[in-house]
Formats: C-alpha cells, structure tokens, sequence
C-alpha cells in the first residue's frame, strides 16, 4: 500500500473522533478543524515510524492532545463560553433541537479542565479505558475513578445547563 | 434529569464534521515544508554570502594591525554560530516529543521554552557584545586610515547604536519576553498539575 493510501486510510478511520477531541478542547470549530488539521500533519511527517504499530489510534490520540496543549498555550486562547454560545446564537434559528442539545454538551465540556476535557471526550467515543490510560499517561486504576468523577460532574453541569 | 447515557446519545447524534480533508492536509504539509525550507535557505545563504565577503575583505585587504584580525575572527565566529542556532532550530521543529505522553509533553514545552528565553535574551546578549566587540576593533585600524572626522562620525554612531540597544530597546524585549515566560509557564504549571497522578 502506498503512503498516501495508507494516510487516507488512517485519515478517514480517525479523523471525525480527533476533530471531536479538538472541538471539545478548544470549543470552537475554527480552531478544531486548524488542530485536527496540524495533528494530521504530525501523523504523516511519522507515518513511516509507525506502519508496524499494532494500535495506531493510540498514537494520533497522543499527537492531538499534544498538539491541544501546546496550542493553547503558545496562542494564550483560552477556551470559553462564549465561543459555544456564539454558535447557538448564530446559527439559531436554523438548529434543531438534536443540535442545541450537542451545542449545550460541547458548552458543559468547556467548563471542565483541560485534561478532563480531553479525557472525557474519548470517552464520549467510546475509545477503550486501556488506551485512554496509555494516551493520557495515567494509570487504569487511577482513570476510572477520574472518569467516574468527570462523568458526574459533566451531568451536574448539563442538568443544570438545561433547567436555565 | 439527564444521565451520562443519555448524554452519550447526544454526542453520536451531532452532525458536525471536520472541513478539512485528507488532500487539505497533504497540500498543507507540503506548503509549510516548502515555506520553512525556503525561508531557513535564504537565511543560510544570506550568512554564508555575508562570511564568504568577510573572508574576500579579510584576505585581500592589506590589514596590518592585530586588533582588525581579531575584529574578523570575531565576527567569522558570530557567523558560524548564527547558523549553527538556525539549524538547531530547524532540528527543534520536527517535534518529535509530540509523541510524549501529555505529562513529559509538557514538561518538555516548559524546558523548549526556557531554552528560547536563554537564546533570545542571554545568548544574544553575548552575541552582541562580540559583535560591537569586533566593529570597535574594526574601527581601530580605520581611524588611522580615514580622516577625523570621518572616524569621529562612524565611532559616535556606533556608540549611540550601542546604548540606544543596550539601555532602551534591550531591556523592552526583555521585560516582554519574561512576561510571555512567565504567562506560558504558569499555564504550563496548572496543566502539569493535571496530568500528575492522584494517589
């Protein structure tokens, strides 16, 4: 297989959840396609080390929180409420109710810290808890019960969310 | 009352979707590789043309005072670590601790950034130090060769150049990289904290 049919390859099996990674970390969509984008980049620059890799999920999972982290940072954005309330209001009138409803998410998830954030928008996708622990660095055990508690306190925040 | 499940549901009936294709990404990358490529190019051609003159000047120039060949070993110095420093951050840009985990990650960010600080502040200090060093040296040998005022003109305008940079320009960039510093390492600090495993 080519190089270029292996990145379309990886690129269509992954790109969608990474671009949910990066819109909740950051909360705009801007941003979140430039993120994805610059992830992408960093995967094709190593595609050759990594053609052997039996879970190469895990390493483009990996990249793109890194490359989160270090956007913010070298940028000072910030990401904040306002930026998901832009999109409500802008788009409003056109949104369904299914959309508020993920826009209304999106918001709570921007309330959370950053690595809770990213934590729990894989586990939103449902990536197994083995490779969260080895993407995020932290131990299986320990994860579970940082899940447990971001899983609550996300549905704190979108219950409240939705009551006002 | 909404549980996590539910929420869940949610996030599988959202509809948006990444505006970036694979070909977008393709002709990113090979648009930046271009850009960096060319824009590290000019500038090593410009400091190798800029030592290659120095040592034309250097050798066909009947200098015979010792203070001039110091002046132009001195600035063959600055020279060759200017580009040594151009390709060392060439080497810093493929980023290959993106890798890391997010916890060495960052601490990592936090030591590139340091480094960055240390060039820009410290080593270009020193690096300028030199390179007034070796004009003063330079003008020695001039100012017997020109007429007064002539040497008088070029040394006052050294001069000023050196304390308008020293004493006003200098510290300005100082003061706003320490805060841009400080500002990223405080960010830096608080995700560290996020990362470290809770007993």
């Amino acid at each position: 297989m080519s190089k270029e049919a292996l990145f379309k390859e990886i690129f269509q099996a992954n790109s969608k959840k990474i671009y949910h990674l990066c819109y909740g970390y950051t909360g705009d969509d801007d941003t979140a396609n430039d993120l994805m984008q610059e992830t992408f980049m960093k995967v094709w620059q190593n595609l050759d080390k990594f053609r052997n890799q039996a879970l190469i999920s895990t390493w483009i999972y990996r990249i793109a929180v890194n490359t989160c982290l270090s956007y913010l940072r070298v940028e000072k954005r910030q990401p904040k409420d306002e930026l998901t309330e832009n999109i409500i209001e802008t788009k409003g009138e056109e949104v369904s109710e299914k959309n508020e409803q993920v826009a209304s998410l999106y918001k709570c998830i921007a309330q959370l810290e950053e690595n809770e954030r990213i934590i729990i928008t894989m586990v939103l996708d449902e990536v197994p808890y083995a490779e969260i622990a080895t993407i995020s660095g932290i131990s299986e055990g320990n994860l579970r019960v940082k899940i447990h508690r971001i899983k609550q306190k996300l549905t704190e925040l979108y219950n409240r969310n939705e009551r006002f | 009352m909404k549980d996590f499940e539910a929420l869940k549901s949610i996030w599988h009936n959202q509809v948006a979707l990444p505006k970036v294709s694979h070909e977008d990404v393709l002709k990113k990358v090979s648009k930046t590789r271009t850009g960096l490529a060319s824009r590290l190019l000019i500038e090593m051609v410009g400091m190798v043309l800029a030592s290659t003159m120095l040592i034309y000047v250097w050798v066909e120039s009947p200098f015979r005072m010792w203070t001039t060949h110091l002046a132009m070993v001195i600035f063959m110095c600055c020279c060759l670590y200017y580009i040594t420093a151009i390709i060392r951050n060439y080497r810093q840009i493929t980023h290959r601790s993106l890798l890391d985990r997010p916890g060495e990650y960052i601490l990592y960010l936090k030591k590139y950034k340091h480094n960055r600080f240390v060039f820009n502040t410290r080593k270009y200090r020193i690096y300028s130090i030199f390179f007034t060093a070796g004009f003063i040296l330079f003008f020695i040998e001039i100012a017997f060769l020109t007429e007064l005022w002539v040497t008088i003109t070029v040394i006052v305008f050294t001069f000023l150049w050196i304390i308008l940079y020293y004493f006003v320009l200098m510290p300005i960039y100082i003061k706003k990289e320490e805060a841009r510093l400080e500002d990223m390492i405080r960010n830096l600090e608080r995700l560290e904290k996020q990362f470290v495993e809770e007993g």
